[in-house]
């Protein structure tokens, strides 16, 4: 039991040195497990076996999908608190010292806290460098790696360039296409196209020729339009590349001519249709009327009052009222009329005597005809009153009158009581009791 | 003979014994309006006459108590105290009109409505019988929304008047006809 925890204490110390080591290398070249999966094979200290997700992809969706698997994430540290077998697997390439050889860990074993079962034995010469790669683990024969499958190093990681050795001579079976679909990431040979991942160029000449070859790629590649699922929810906009832009807005005033002016026909030109159903007016006949808008006539008192005012007319002054111009001919149908009425005046123009009540009318021709002969021309008219009341005219009547009239005017009278209304009072009972017997005795005969 | 009609203490509650005394009088039942107007539309209108009559008697003894000498008392004295001991009752307010030599007494503001005026007019015809000793007959001119007439006639003017209203002659006609012949 002792030993037990002195072994535990040993390897966690271990493992905590190990984890305070930087790290530069990202290790996504190596596919990591999400997590510790103890039904599977035993491996110590090696890559855990693959057990494949309920959402498993297969040889067909690998090959015929348009889209390749998510890159795995990089890893950047490990938590202190993660079981030991995270702690152990991860980072197989130590930037700064790599980690303890396999012999170092082997001499361990075993590990107490993982119940692993080892079907195969470890070869203890295979140098691993604690790294197995998942075609061993689905016991199939490794395959050597293509030239495009081999990762570039920088110069910084030169000191790793041994556990690559050892990689290198690792070979992968095409038989099986999962191993392939996992070992396609390894050989790093072409980046998938949602990673971000790139090789790393040596010299700064090989960059320049690198990111010249991707602008041409770029350019040369058609970006298929996909219409996203309703389901997908929002999505990025796709930066289009150079040389594709948005359709441009149409111009309305083009459409608008566009419609109005069939193509092929101009707008001047009237169509075959229009054509069917014109009909060829006559010329007019009679002398040509040109109507051309007249000057205004604007008195001369107007004129400078327009030139300082502008656009505000004053209103003529009296002057100008009721004025014509002299030159105006008169109309052939108000010429008879305008004689008619000047000679109506010239025969008016002796004004009769004025007439009043107590005169005789003025002569009528039509009377003269008859035997009441009024009289022409009173010569005199006088007004005497015999009484107050009584107005009485007297009238000299002409000669050829046989008698003569009396005019009587009815008197002015002041204002007269011409009615009396008498009001019957009752006399007012002195008691109840009066009143009582009087209204008791209505009605009796 | 006091011309102003003094209600102080003219009721006096007991709330011990739970009874109501009016000065001069017996005792009183304060009753509801609505229940005294059922009685009197359930009752025949002999009951409801004979009932009204025995009110009115009772105001007018009282009334008598107060002026001693009724018959000597001025209108306005006789409108006076009996028009109070009928407020006293809770009957309204009396007015008096004189059309001539016709007497008309008119209630206003009373709770009974139109339900009630048969029983004013027995009010007023017992009233007058006690007070004056006078078989009067009131008969309803007109009615609106808050007073009443009541002509007091004898039995030949009443039954006349009776007649013209019944064909529909307005109120102040039937006066006029009434004082018309009357005078004649």
């Amino acid at each position: 039991m002792n030993q037990e925890v002195e072994r535990l204490q040993e390897l966690l110390a271990r493992v905590r040195r190990n984890a305070a080591l930087p790290r530069t290398l990202i290790s996504a070249s190596m596919p990591e497990p999400s997590a510790p999966v103890h039904d599977t094979p035993p491996v110590a200290y090696a890559a855990p076996a693959y057990t494949a997700p309920a959402t498993e992809f297969t040889a067909e969706q690998v090959f015929f999908e348009s889209e390749p698997p998510p890159p795995p994430a990089a890893q950047t540290s490990a938590p202190l608190d993660a079981s030991v077998d995270e702690l152990l697997l991860e980072d197989p390439f130590p930037s700064v010292r790599p980690g303890p050889s396999y012999s170092d860990v082997l001499e361990e074993e075993p590990i107490p806290l993982v119940n692993v079962a080892s079907p195969h034995a470890l070869d203890a010469e295979e140098d691993v460098s604690g790294v197995m790669s998942i075609s061993e683990l689905s016991d199939e024969q490794p395959e050597e790696l293509l030239e495009d499958d081999i990762v570039e190093m920088t110069a910084s990681e030169a000191e790793l360039s041994s556990v690559n050795d050892s990689l290198d001579e690792l070979s992968f079976d095409d038989d099986d296409d999962l191993a392939d679909k996992r070992s396609a990431p390894l050989s790093d040979a072409e980046p998938p196209a949602s990673s971000s991942r790139s090789k790393i160029a040596g010299t700064m000449d090989e960059a320049l020729a690198r990111a010249a070859e991707q602008i041409q790629l770029e350019e040369g590649r058609e970006i298929p339009l996909k219409t996203p699922p309703p389901e997908s929810g929002p999505q990025a906009a796709v930066a289009l590349p150079a040389g594709m832009h948005a359709p441009l807005s149409p111009d309305i005033e083009e459409l608008l001519e566009a419609d109005i002016v069939p193509s092929g026909v101009q707008a001047t030109a009237p169509t075959t249709e229009q054509l069917g159903q014109t009909i060829d007016l006559e010329d007019a006949r009679g002398p040509s009327l040109e109507l051309d808008q007249p000057a205004p006539f604007i008195p001369e008192g107007l004129q400078e009052d327009l030139v300082n005012e502008e656009l505000e007319v004053t209103l003529p002054g009296r002057e100008f009222a009721g004025g014509y111009q002299d030159d105006l001919m008169l109309p052939p149908e108000a010429r008879q009329e305008l004689e008619a009425h000047q000679q109506r005046l010239n025969e008016d123009s002796v004004a009769p005597p004025p007439e009043s009540l107590a005169q005789y009318p003025g002569p009528q021709p039509e009377a003269a005809l008859g035997g009441f002969a009024p009289a022409i021309a009173p010569a005199s008219v006088t007004t005497d009153s015999y009484s107050e009341g009584v107005s009485t005219v007297t009238v000299d009547a002409p000669s050829n009158v046989d008698f003569a009239p009396e005019l009587l005017a009815r008197p002015d009278r002041g204002p007269t009581s011409v009615a009396k209304f008498i009001r019957n009072e009752v006399p007012r009972p002195k008691t109840f009791m009066e009143l009582l017997d009087s209204s008791l005795s209505l009605g009796s005969d | 003979m006091s011309l102003n009609f003094d209600p102080s203490y003219a009721l006096e509650f007991d709330f011990g014994r739970g009874q109501i005394r009016m000065a001069n009088a017996g005792e009183r039942v304060v009753i509801p309006c609505d229940a005294l107007l059922a009685l009197c539309q359930g009752a025949s209108e002999h009951a409801v006459r004979d009932f009204g009559r025995r009110l009115g008697t009772e105001a007018g003894r009282v009334m008598n108590d107060r002026l001693g000498e009724a018959w000597q008392a001025s209108l306005e004295t006789v409108l006076e105290h009996l028009g109070g001991e009928l407020a006293l009752m809770g009957l309204g307010s009396l007015g008096l009109e004189r059309w001539g030599q016709a007497l008309v007494l008119s209630f206003s503001d009373s709770p009974l409505g139109f339900a009630g005026d048969l029983l004013l007019g027995s009010v007023l015809e017992g009233a007058m019988q006690r007070s004056f000793g006078r078989d009067t007959v009131a008969i309803k001119l007109m009615r609106d929304d808050q007073k009443v007439r009541f002509l007091l006639a004898g039995h030949a003017g009443a039954s006349k008047v009776g007649n013209w209203l019944a064909q529909g002659v307005p109120w102040g006609d039937v006066l006029s006809r009434l004082a018309t012949r009357g005078a004649s």
